[in-house]
């Protein structure tokens, strides 16, 4: 008595696959260019327009990191970094997801705080980097406090946000199908709002990082903001842009792992295809 | 737990008492809306109950008081005997979407309700084997809900909630949003699926054919406040086919009682 599925749905539900590779290539050469194109002409402007004093230039910057790295200092730097935030950064992430899901879940807890929340919402965070000197002096725990700080509240806002839209009807269904506690929280409710959650997480990366390099910049012996501010002063410029682009490949890094985990854990979505607005 | 088998059971034995039920909601003016009024229905173990009526009289407002997701307002309901207060877990629920969790895959989703506390592991997947293959969805076990098409949606929403054999399976307007073609053919199954084990179903439509087609009995509600304005006992013999259902002896009888019915309610004059 079993009926067999019709081929037309095997065909539906095999995964769209087959990108156009010849197509790919193309995008990959075009951005070649672009990138390489800027890096020429800033190469040639620092040797006939502007001066390199004021806007170095990749020959110099290059000569810089690799003098940078072969000291040891740099990576030094690097390493005292990446600890505020590898501490800082895992820690807002967790209790801004806790929280959020807390708010979703109790309602009274969500009436009496959520305006207490907003209002440290409206408090510019870095303008705090000081005050966590003060109290937690001038090594890496001021700066893990800031990240901390700038994570947070992202995590929290978008993991809420998730809470709210949450279907109503999947946790009925849960619930009715015998799940409570454990089973509805982590095989329900977290895997529905994780795609909320996951935004949360990838757009604190870039806000974490910042976290870090002010809490350098305001008080620091080490670490790659504090690079930044000490070449700015000595006119290193080229030193400068190195502390930039270490950064910036930091913030690449990091959101490449949490892109990794994010395909594992969204695999379950339909992957969505750029949107056709126009014919 | 519960036992499944009914065979034991007399054919009058009540698995749902409905008594005098009231459901009032608060509107957004701070009014009273009463969406269900004073409604009484006994469920035997075993029947296909269908549930018919207008658009928004609350029919799955009913199933959902059976599931214990909302409370009455007045009058109670009598599951197995005990009352409903608090979610009734020993229901099915089949959505009017198919509602399957879009991340977990086929297997996970028909698995879900099949606790490890009562069954064991050779249990699970006997069970989980057993279903998807009837519902024809060998092989798709590891497909996620947003690879299956509509159809395959639903059938594997209706084996999640029969796969961990609950005694009553609610099922609000399964079929609604699907093409004629597909609807029969997901008729036809459910019936099929049904004849192996006959759980108790309570199925709401708001289609008068499918109504018939399917059930024991017809529960025909009427326009918000919602009472029940008639049952219709439905004589056809079983197993049914759903494709020549115009044909077989009894549904015209009881399709025509049931227009009727609705023809007074909607104030349809006749030539």
């Amino acid at each position: 008595m079993t009926i067999g599925a019709t081929t037309s749905e095997r065909t539906a539900a095999v995964e769209r696959s087959g990108f156009l590779s010849k197509r790919r290539v193309w995008i990959v050469l075009v951005r070649v260019a672009f990138v390489g194109g800027f890096f020429l002409l800033w190469e040639i402007a620092s040797q006939r327009w502007i001066d390199a004093f004021l806007i170095s230039s990749p020959s110099r910057i290059l000569t810089s990191m690799i003098a940078g790295f072969r000291s040891g200092e740099l990576i030094q730097h690097c390493w005292v970094t990446l600890q505020e935030i590898a501490i800082g950064f895992p820690a807002g992430v967790i209790l801004g997801i806790g929280l959020g899901y807390a708010f979703g879940r109790s309602r009274l807890l969500a009436e009496v705080f959520e305006p207490i929340i907003i209002a440290l919402n409206g408090i510019p965070r870095t303008a705090l980097a000081p005050l966590f000197i003060v109290w937690l002096g001038i090594g890496i725990w001021s700066k893990v406090g800031v990240v901390f700080l700038l994570t947070f509240f992202l995590n929290f806002f978008n993991t809420y946000a998730g809470m709210r839209q949450l279907d109503q009807e999947y946790v009925d269904l849960a619930r009715l199908m015998g799940a409570r506690g454990w089973k509805l929280t982590f095989r329900v409710i977290l895997p529905a709002i994780s795609p909320y959650v996951f935004t949360g997480i990838r757009t604190s990366i870039p806000f974490a990082v910042i976290g870090a390099i002010v809490g350098e910049f305001v008080a620091a012996t080490e670490g790659v903001g504090f690079f930044i501010r000490q070449a700015a002063g000595l006119f290193r410029t080229a030193d400068v842009f190195v502390g930039i682009i270490v950064l910036m490949l930091m913030v690449i890094a990091i959101d490449k792992v949490a892109e990794l985990i994010e395909r594992r854990a969204l695999r379950w979505q339909s992957t969505s295809e750029h949107v056709r607005i126009q014919g | 737990m519960e036992p499944t088998g009914h065979g034991a059971r007399s054919r009058d034995e009540l698995v749902i008492r409905i008594e005098g039920v009231t459901k009032a909601f608060q509107t957004p003016d701070r009014g009273r809306l009463t969406t269900l009024d004073n409604i009484s229905l006994n469920v035997p173990y075993g029947q296909f109950i269908t549930i018919v009526g207008p658009s928004g009289c609350g029919k799955s407002t009913l199933l959902k008081l059976i599931a214990g997701l909302t409370p009455t307002s007045g009058g109670r309901i009598l599951y197995q005997g005990a009352e409903v207060r608090d979610l009734n877990t020993k229901v099915g629920y089949v959505p009017q979407e198919s509602k399957l969790f879009p991340w977990l895959t086929l297997e996970e989703n028909v698995a879900f309700g099949l606790d490890s506390k009562r069954y064991s592991r050779e249990e699970r997947e006997r069970q989980l084997k057993y279903f998807i293959a009837l519902a024809g969805l060998a092989g798709f076990e590891n497909y996620y809900p947003s690879q299956l098409s509509g159809g395959m949606s639903k059938r594997a929403s209706i084996i999640r909630a029969l796969a961990y054999e609950p005694p009553v399976i609610l099922m609000d307007e399964p079929f609604g949003p699907l093409d004629a073609q597909t609807r029969m053919v997901l008729q036809d199954e459910l019936l099929k699926i049904w004849e192996q084990k006959r759980q108790t179903i309570l199925f709401v439509t708001h289609d008068l054919v499918e109504a018939v087609a399917l059930a024991d009995r017809v529960v025909v509600m009427t326009h918000r406040p919602a009472h029940i304005m008639d049952v219709i006992d439905v004589p056809m013999k079983r197993p049914r086919n759903i494709f020549a259902i115009h044909r077989q002896e009894g549904f015209d009888e009881a399709y025509t009682r049931l227009w009727d019915i609705f023809r007074h309610e909607l104030h349809i004059k006749t030539q």
